[in-house]
């Protein structure tokens, strides 16, 4: 019974999500910040490479995080892994 | 590397001639492609993570091939933790100096330059070469600690 109970509330809580979606694929809302970085970005960073623009300059502060993460990925294996010997 | 390290303690993991020549001649060749893919980053595909994860590979290339032994005299082990921790202070220190010559953090402070050439793009070149050395110290790390502690890959 309680099998039952947990597949039916999957499947509603699918729907829901399913039907509350109502998206297009390859259609965004907001293109604002996409139009200001290819019409805009090579004259205001000066890099050839818009992705590098994007990720080194525009959003420098995420490259910042995202170094500190593998920072902290090589930190936890480390911890985990070592043995004294 | 499950397979050669089920041997037992007694036979060490030896690798063959060839192995150990073409991966003595291929070395050079992988550090080159990836400081060109960090030089590169701002002007073509590639950039800080893609290769400082070829750095990464060309000393795992030799770890592989001459064993553990020969590769830690080789590769100063210890430094890596002082890279590290260091490039990461460098990193937030070259968004404070934005901060105190511009207004913002990690703001670029350094002139553009004509676009299409290395140095380009202000302190976005900078900012490839730490983020590439940061990933492939990272990279060899993870894989030295699995491979010393763990014997196995």
């Amino acid at each position: 019974m309680k099998k039952y109970i947990s597949i039916l509330f999957l499947i509603t809580i699918t729907l829901i999500i399913i039907f509350s979606i109502n998206l297009e694929f390859g259609k965004p809302i907001n293109l604002e910040f996409a139009n200001h970085y290819l019409n805009k970005g090579i004259e205001e960073t000066g890099a050839m490479n818009l992705v590098a623009s994007v990720y080194l300059d525009y959003r420098a502060y995420d490259t910042l995080i995202e170094t500190v993460i593998l920072f902290m990925a090589v930190y936890g294996i480390t911890f985990f892994l070592r043995r004294e010997k | 590397m499950v397979l050669l390290s089920s041997y037992g303690e007694k036979n060490k993991m030896k690798s063959s001639n060839i192995i150990k020549t073409i991966a003595q001649k291929l070395f050079p060749f992988i550090l080159l492609f990836g400081i060109y893919l960090i030089l590169h980053g701002h002007l073509s595909p590639g950039g800080g993570f893609q290769g400082g994860v070829v750095l990464g590979t060309a000393v795992i290339l030799l770890f592989l091939s001459y064993g553990i032994e020969e590769t830690e005299r080789k590769v100063k082990i210890k430094y890596l933790s002082i890279i590290e921790v260091s490039i990461i202070l460098f990193f937030i220190f070259i968004g404070v100096f934005g901060m105190l010559t511009a207004n913002f953090f990690l703001k670029n402070f350094l002139p553009l330059g004509r676009t299409g050439q290395i140095l380009s793009g202000g302190f976005m070149p900078l900012l490839n070469f730490v983020i590439g050395i940061k990933v492939a110290a990272g990279i060899f790390g993870i894989f030295y600690i699995l491979f010393k502690y763990r014997g196995e890959i």
